[in-house]
């Protein structure tokens, strides 16, 4: 077989989907890891997995034909998208802060999704645009970690798995993939974010709000970020954030999953409902405002009417 | 000549592998079982192509999965995973846990991502721990464990009403009383019933026949009523302990 | 692009207005008053499509100076705010509709009270404690669901309104650039240097 020579002629994305294919119908030969328990990710030391493409002169026009709710709302194959994510640095670590709902058009999918990827003890990633180009390929991303662990003994920076995740993707560029994803993590050079997305971007940051409901989080996430900010103080920054984009995005809401970095990895804080944040606020929690979050509970009994001091005694 | 324009003019065919067959299916995961159902109406647009084409499938005595779409898609998605647990069964001589069938999944609908199967998957059944499990998969494969879900044409009539009934969704507890985590199987099933005759009352595509899959696990405390239900069919396969139930039920027809 | 806010504090509205007119991608003014004063306790932002909006904006500044000329005395804002929104909505049955969003913001000398209304093109009227057109109400309105203070005082007020316009520097694309400040309280109107 002429696998290497094929593994490194074209690099261009159709070329490379007709080997894909090619491969993909030799797959349907079946390889000895087909029969053993490694399923799809079986082939992992044979470079990236193959994926069959549609037998048309433009495979990704098909793909946008049949699936892009955008331009077609009533396309037959609904990706899931709208969301809200966060991830800021400071001085205590890296907060992540999600919500959980997934809708498809305008029906609410899932209220329970987890857009956090645990990609492994110290790396998180999270998960903007189509579900499963995220989850699949920050799967995927974390199999590369730990090999990377292997062969050199030593952990992968965040850079370096965030910038293997860009390659990954940018060289599927065009063909359909929509993903807006923050690899965070703590290395030895301290707490680090990158913005990875479907496009080939890749930025190093300190803090990023990612999705339809991202400007909403920023709005309160840039007036309340400091780098000194404390432990507890950084975490409701993010949820409040979070809280303020599920109230005014119609696409982002239901739950808020918190997580916090740092230097020994990450941590799980809580999943907040939205609704109770706004009517009871966090609860008895670090950094809690000790009421709701909701506009009207948050200045009940102010009033903006300025009598006066003549009327007022009258 | 209006007819004319065409005859010269090049036409451009769309390559258009896709239908809609509607149908509708669920799972519920209780803690020590799992049901899984769905109708067997077979349709695309306004008319009813078949009155009973199964839905649901048995992959092992610990896995039953739902598929619904396109029932061509669904049809060949399922032969396949069944291939690949054969395989599985022959390397390792014993059945794939469902985690792992729920990972393999996924990778087989994301094989598909530039030329998807148009299914929606729903993997039910008992984990290595003895649990009840319900995965959820869209059709490019991203997954997710959940206690109950609907899919398909009667999901958005379905799914609130699970909801409310399982999830007991916008209700409030009796005064020193709480919500039960798990549901016995003698609540699930007349849930399950109930909602698949009011999806055929309200949904043009759901109705005809119902298959209910229940997975027991080991020793499980549901077993006893289960085996006095009438029209209850076992099809468990090995004596791993795990046993598989079908029920079966009619739906109306018109 | 196009932004505008609004706020109510204690005894007053501010209000916020770009003051850019732009055509395509070239700026033609960098100085353009979007915020009308219709009457000594009323003011008026208001954007949307290039024409439309001075053209609107005029006529419903015309009328409501006729009206008090008729009557001696103005419209208080909740009747202004509801006669323009009228006249939008039935523009907008009309063979060619004006294409405005507005902010009213009005001080109301009888129940001391300021009031602040969000009105847009299709003739959507709600009142509301704050306010944001364009694209920088998409970080604006959740900033002031975390900030804004009905009974704030005027310093804190303008302390909100600057939140507001250093988060849409900081974050759109397309920076409107400088903005005119207006304020209506029990004295009247003055215009604010931010």
């Amino acid at each position: 077989m002429n696998t290497f020579l094929e593994r490194y002629s074209s690099t261009n994305a159709v070329s490379q989907l007709k080997r894909a294919q090619r491969l993909a119908e030799e797959e349907d030969e079946f390889t000895d890891s087909a029969w053993g328990s490694q399923a799809g990710y079986g082939q992992l030391m044979n470079g990236p997995p193959s994926f069959t493409v549609p037998n048309v002169p433009d495979p990704s026009s098909f793909l946008r034909l049949h699936t892009d709710d955008h331009a077609d709302p009533n396309c037959r194959i609904k990706i899931q998208h709208g969301t809200t994510t966060l991830a800021f640095r400071f001085q205590g670590g890296v907060i992540v802060a999600v919500d959980s709902r997934a809708t498809a058009g305008s029906y609410i999918a899932s209220g329970t999704v987890k857009k956090v990827i645990e990609i492994n003890p110290y790396l998180l990633g999270t998960m903007a645009g189509g579900a499963a180009d995220c989850q699949y390929w920050e799967t995927y991303l974390g199999m590369h970690c730990r090999l990377h662990e292997l062969r050199n003994r030593e952990r992968i920076s965040v850079s370096a798995a965030s910038k293997y995740l860009s390659n990954l993707v940018y060289s599927y560029k065009g063909m359909g993939l929509s993903m807006g994803t923050m690899i965070c993590g703590w290395d030895k050079t301290g707490p680090a974010i990158f913005y990875v997305d479907s496009d080939g971007t890749r930025l190093k940051g300190d803090l990023f709000s990612v999705g339809s409901g991202s400007t909403f989080a920023y709005g309160v996430l840039d007036q309340g970020y400091r780098w000194d900010l404390t432990d507890a103080e950084a975490q409701e920054l993010g949820r409040r954030s979070i809280y303020a984009a599920g109230h005014r995005d119609a696409f982002s809401g239901n739950t808020c999953n918190l997580y916090h970095v740092k230097e020994n990895g990450w941590e799980f804080i809580a999943n907040y409902d939205i609704s109770k944040l706004h009517y009871d606020g966090p609860g008895d929690v670090a950094g809690s405002p000790g009421h709701g979050y909701g506009y009207g509970i948050r200045v009940q009994g102010r009033s903006s009417a300025n009598p006066p001091e003549a009327t007022a005694a009258a | 000549m209006p007819g004319m324009v065409s005859m010269t003019q090049p036409i451009q065919q769309s390559f258009n592998p896709y239908t809609e067959n509607g149908g509708t299916i669920l799972a519920i995961a209780g803690a020590d079982f799992t049901v899984i159902a769905g109708d067997t109406r077979q349709s695309e647009g306004y008319s009813i192509q078949t009155r009973y084409a199964p839905k649901v499938f048995r992959l092992t005595d610990k896995a039953v999965l739902a598929v619904n779409g396109f029932a061509a898609d669904g049809n060949m998605f399922v032969k396949k995973v069944r291939q690949r647990l054969e395989w599985y069964r022959h390397a390792h001589a014993k059945d794939m846990p469902i985690r792992a069938i729920a990972r393999l999944i996924q990778t087989m609908l994301y094989a598909r991502r530039f030329f998807p199967y148009y299914v929606y998957n729903i993997l039910g059944g008992i984990e290595e721990d003895g649990t009840g499990a319900v995965y959820s998969f869209d059709p490019v494969g991203s997954y997710e464990r959940e206690a109950c879900r609907a899919a398909g044409a009667a999901q958005s009539l379905v799914q609130p009403f699970l909801d409310n009934q399982i999830y007991f969704k916008n209700q409030t507890p009796a005064a020193g009383t709480a919500f039960p985590k798990h549901l016995p199987l003698s609540t699930v099933l007349p849930l399950v019933i109930d909602s698949f005759t009011s999806a055929t009352e309200r949904h043009i595509e759901v109705g005809d026949g119902l298959e209910i899959y229940v997975v027991l696990a080991r020793n499980s405390t549901a077993l006893a009523g289960l085996q006095s239900l009438r029209g209850v069919q076992e099809v468990t396969g090995t004596n791993d302990g795990e046993r598989v139930f079908v029920i079966r039920r009619d739906l109306k027809k018109d | 692009m196009e932004t505008s806010f609004a706020i109510t504090g204690k005894g007053y509205v501010l209000m916020a207005a770009d003051t850019t007119a732009a055509r395509s991608i070239v700026k033609m003014k960098t100085d353009e008053d979007k915020i009308k004063t219709l009457s000594p306790h009323l003011l008026m932002a208001y954007s949307g499509e290039p024409g439309d909006t001075v053209q609107f904006a005029e006529y419903v500044e015309r009328n409501i100076r006729l009206y008090q000329i008729r009557n001696v005395y103005a419209l208080r804002p909740a009747a202004a705010a509801s006669w323009i929104r009228r006249s939008l909505a039935e523009s907008l049955r009309s063979r060619k509709p004006y294409s405005v969003n507005l902010l009213l913001g009005g001080y109301d000398t009888s129940s001391y009270n300021p009031q602040l209304f969000w009105i847009d093109y299709l003739g959507t009227m709600t009142e509301v404690p704050f306010a944001a057109h364009g694209y920088g109400a998409y970080f604006a309105l959740s900033l002031l669901d975390r900030y804004h203070d009905p009974s704030a005082s005027l310093e804190e007020g303008l302390d909100t309104l600057r939140r507001c316009i250093d988060e849409v520097s900081k974050r759109l694309v397309v920076t409107p650039g400088k903005y005119k400040v207006k304020i209506v309280d029990k004295d009247g109107v003055r215009e604010i240097e931010l």
